[in-house]
């Protein structure tokens, strides 16, 4: 019998974390993260113990929450997306130089073959690029055991080390095998004889840059363990590492003639050069199996360009997931012939709004304001969320999607460039993520944009998390300079559509900045009961403010 | 830990029906019967009417890989017969194809469902349901996945107590009545008679 909890790739980390005695649970929702961060945070309100989770505005936010938690001398765990990273970039290779007190463990799920993200890019190189070590675990339960190392490695080394997943191992779901749960423990804040290693002023920097090379090889000698190079017989090698490993390790349960190929496993970096030139003097060629770029590639071609076979070669499809498929085909290994596909055309069903959803009312106001206005044509800055599904044509009503943040940022710069009119569109979550510097800007440049907040109430996406700017976006909106003239809230139902094309139009017209949230919960989180104890909470909070004090009056910020 | 022989198993649909939770039955039936067993699934944006699918591999060996590859199937469950027809070349020559008849029309183009129902029975191994004309039999508007988890059952070496244990502790928190309909619907799936259409 086996034994175990069954538990996503993702959640193996969340639940490890909580079992290293993590004091403190940090991040950002983002497929495919989610899960890791949730399941954490479920083991911790189940029992807290002073232990706190908690979803932040943004993933530089998480990082330096996680950085905070480990300052004060505890185990901290942070969670995001590949793309999430790039937000944290900033925090992730600054506390490189810092060091941590408690052990941070960051957990990044990247998205090769890209199934709900805007690119795959591979955080190996990130990490290499903050000089820190990174872990890539095969199997659900190597995530389990490798955050257990993390935390061991994080302490001995005092770094930051990464958990490195990929779609396919996050969201595989398998029987994990458990240690006993440490309680949170700390270590006490940061000595007074280490402070200055904390201030990354130049003069404590360029030392501390100094130190962080020089423990480069500690590192390696650290990491060595998960390493290693089975000698085999032939002239033909592999390297296998994250699913390539898991995916070439079944493939020998299948041919087993696989077993007597020179491999070297790869599972963590930075790693021991000679690792490599041990299988490039042992056999002729060598094909690499690794799921996102060619990192290790990269490094064997540079010292044997012509001998090494894998994605810059084409061997293996140079973009996209890796596939036991392709491995096979690299192997020279046939797959018996399965059922024929149908010659009936299939088109892709793609994901669609919901019924009901406000973001179709917002939209179609939006369209018919641009129609009535004579400017149809007028191109729309979109976002990241939910709403990013109207670039799908028949509506095609968002014409750029970028990244987090950037439709305030863009349709403000297209209009400094002068188009007129202006138009973004974001997500509540978004807008509190990282569209609120920009709308700063916004309101600061003073030129005719026009910003639609589609503000559902929750992070609906990822699955319909609640949104940190719940009941907060007018304030947050006026906070950053934006005339409350110019500041309308809407609701995106089909019987104030009249309304909200008229609002739209105003808006518009109007030369300066202006915000129109349409607020609507999404019907999702709605059918879940996600927000019903909140609002009752709200409702009964008001009901009794108003027989006490008069409410608060909001006032206008900007003239 | 004789046979290293790796089954595959691949759940088709659309987002909101339910593939991911019936994913998770079969694993966990697999599991209690001391199989290895592994589910690979793709979310995101699955609650929104997209196709979804998911895998669930077992063998009496530990297995690593999550994914079937083309042609290795052994057993396609769909939940709609448009999803069926896109992972039908995931099965392997002899393997079972069990699928409800019962289109979701959300999408451009949707071809003509005689055609696709053609297209399905010309499958060796394919079993039909009538999943919608069971749902009113029972008056159980969800009936159709439990009953092709019914039908499915007979290809998977999993015991009736397995099932029908995996399947209270899923719906014990919805209540008795709510468990019950659904071993119903299970049984009546199951006790469907094996139709064999295709070459």
């Amino acid at each position: 019998m086996v034994q175990g909890l069954l538990a996503l790739g993702v959640e193996a980390v969340g639940c490890a974390a909580f079992d290293a005695g993590i004091k403190g649970a940090f991040g950002y929702p983002g497929t495919p993260s989610t899960e890791g961060f949730e399941f954490v945070e479920a083991m911790i309100h189940a029992a807290p113990e002073g232990r706190v989770a908690h979803w932040a505005a943004n993933e530089k936010v998480a990082y330096d929450l996680a950085l905070g938690v480990s300052y004060a001398g505890h185990r901290t765990l942070v969670t995001m997306k590949h793309v999430g990273l790039n937000v944290a970039m900033d925090a992730y290779a600054n506390s490189a130089l810092t060091g941590v007190r408690g052990g941070l463990v960051l957990l990044v799920a990247d998205d090769p073959g890209m199934h709900s993200s805007q690119n795959e890019q591979d955080s190996r190189r990130l990490a290499k690029f903050a000089w820190l070590p990174v872990l890539e675990p095969s199997t659900v339960q190597e995530c389990y055991d490798f955050t257990h190392r993390a935390f061991e490695l994080s302490e001995a080394l005092q770094v930051p080390v990464m958990v490195r997943l990929v779609t396919r191992l996050a969201h595989c779901r398998a029987a994990v095998t458990r240690r006993e749960t440490l309680a949170p423990t700390g270590l006490g804040v940061v000595p007074k004889e280490n402070i200055q290693e904390w201030v990354l002023i130049p003069s404590n920097a360029r030392g501390r840059y100094q130190d962080l090379l020089a423990k480069q090889p500690q590192m390696t000698a650290q990491l060595a363990p998960l390493n290693r190079l089975l000698p085999g017989t032939g002239k033909h090698g592999v390297v296998v590492a994250g699913m390539g490993r898991a995916y070439f390790d079944q493939l020998m349960l299948e041919h087993p003639t696989l077993t007597a190929l020179p491999r070297l496993e790869i599972a963590a970096y930075p790693l021991d050069p000679s690792l490599e030139t041990d299988l490039l003097n042992q056999v002729d060629d060598i094909t690499i199996f690794e799921e996102g770029y060619p990192v290790m590639e990269e490094r064997l071609r540079f010292r044997a360009p012509s001998r090494i076979h894998g994605r810059m070669d084409h061997t293996i499809p140079r973009t996209g997931e890796l596939t036991p498929g392709m491995m096979k085909e690299a192997l020279g290994l046939l797959t018996p012939e399965g059922k024929a596909a149908t010659t009936l055309d299939i088109p892709i069903r793609a994901p669609r709004f919901c019924d009901g959803c406000g973001h179709v009312d917002a939209y179609q106001a939006m369209q018919e304001a641009l129609q009535n206005l004579g400017v149809p044509e007028t191109r729309v800055f979109g976002d990241i969320g939910c709403y990013t599904l109207a670039a799908q044509e028949p509506m095609g009503a968002i014409h750029a999607v970028v990244e987090m943040g950037a439709s305030i940022s863009m349709a403000v710069g297209a209009a400094m460039a002068g188009q007129t009119p202006s138009v973004a569109v974001i997500g509540d979550s978004t807008f509190g993520h990282s569209g609120l510097p920009a709308l700063l800007t916004a309101a600061d440049s003073g030129v005719n944009v026009t910003v639609m907040i589609l503000d559902n109430r929750v992070v609906g996406m990822t699955g319909q998390q609640v949104s940190q700017a719940l009941d907060q976006v007018e304030r947050m909106v006026l906070g950053m300079g934006i005339p409350q003239s110019q500041v309308q809230t809407l609701t995106p139902l089909p019987k104030q559509h009249e309304a909200n094309v008229k609002a739209v139009e105003a808006a518009l017209l109007h030369p300066g900045p202006s915000v129109l949230i349409f607020r609507r919960e999404c019907i999702q989180s709605m059918r879940r009961g996600v927000l019903k104890d909140h609002d009752r909470e709200i409702k009964a909070n008001s009901e009794k403010a108003c027989c006490s004090e008069p409410a608060p009056v909001v006032t206008e910020t900007r003239p | 830990m004789s046979d290293p022989r790796i089954h595959g198993i691949v759940l088709s649909g659309v987002g909101g029906q339910g593939v991911l939770s019936l994913a998770q039955i079969v694993l966990e039936a697999l599991r209690r019967s001391g199989l290895h067993a592994l589910q690979s699934e793709i979310h995101g944006m699955s609650q929104r009417g997209g196709s979804v699918h998911a895998m669930v591999c077992f063998s009496d060996v530990p297995l690593t890989s999550p994914i079937i590859d083309e042609g290795c199937a052994d057993l396609l469950i769909a939940l709609e017969p448009l999803e069926a027809l896109r992972y039908i070349s995931m099965l392997r020559m002899n393997g079972h194809l069990v699928v409800s008849e019962e289109p979701q029309v959300n999408m451009e183009g949707y071809p003509p469902i005689d055609d696709i129902y053609a297209a399905l029975k010309a499958v060796r191994g394919a079993h039909l349901i009538d999943t919608e004309d069971l749902a009113r039999k029972l008056s159980h508007k969800q009936a159709g996945g439990m009953a092709l988890l019914g039908m499915a059952s007979k290809f998977l070496p999993v015991t009736d107590e397995v099932w029908f244990d995996v399947i209270r502790q899923r719906f014990e928190a919805k209540g008795a009545r709510v468990t019950e309909k659904n071993i119903e619907a299970f049984n009546a799936g199951r006790g469907l008679v094996q139709e064999t259409v295709g070459a």
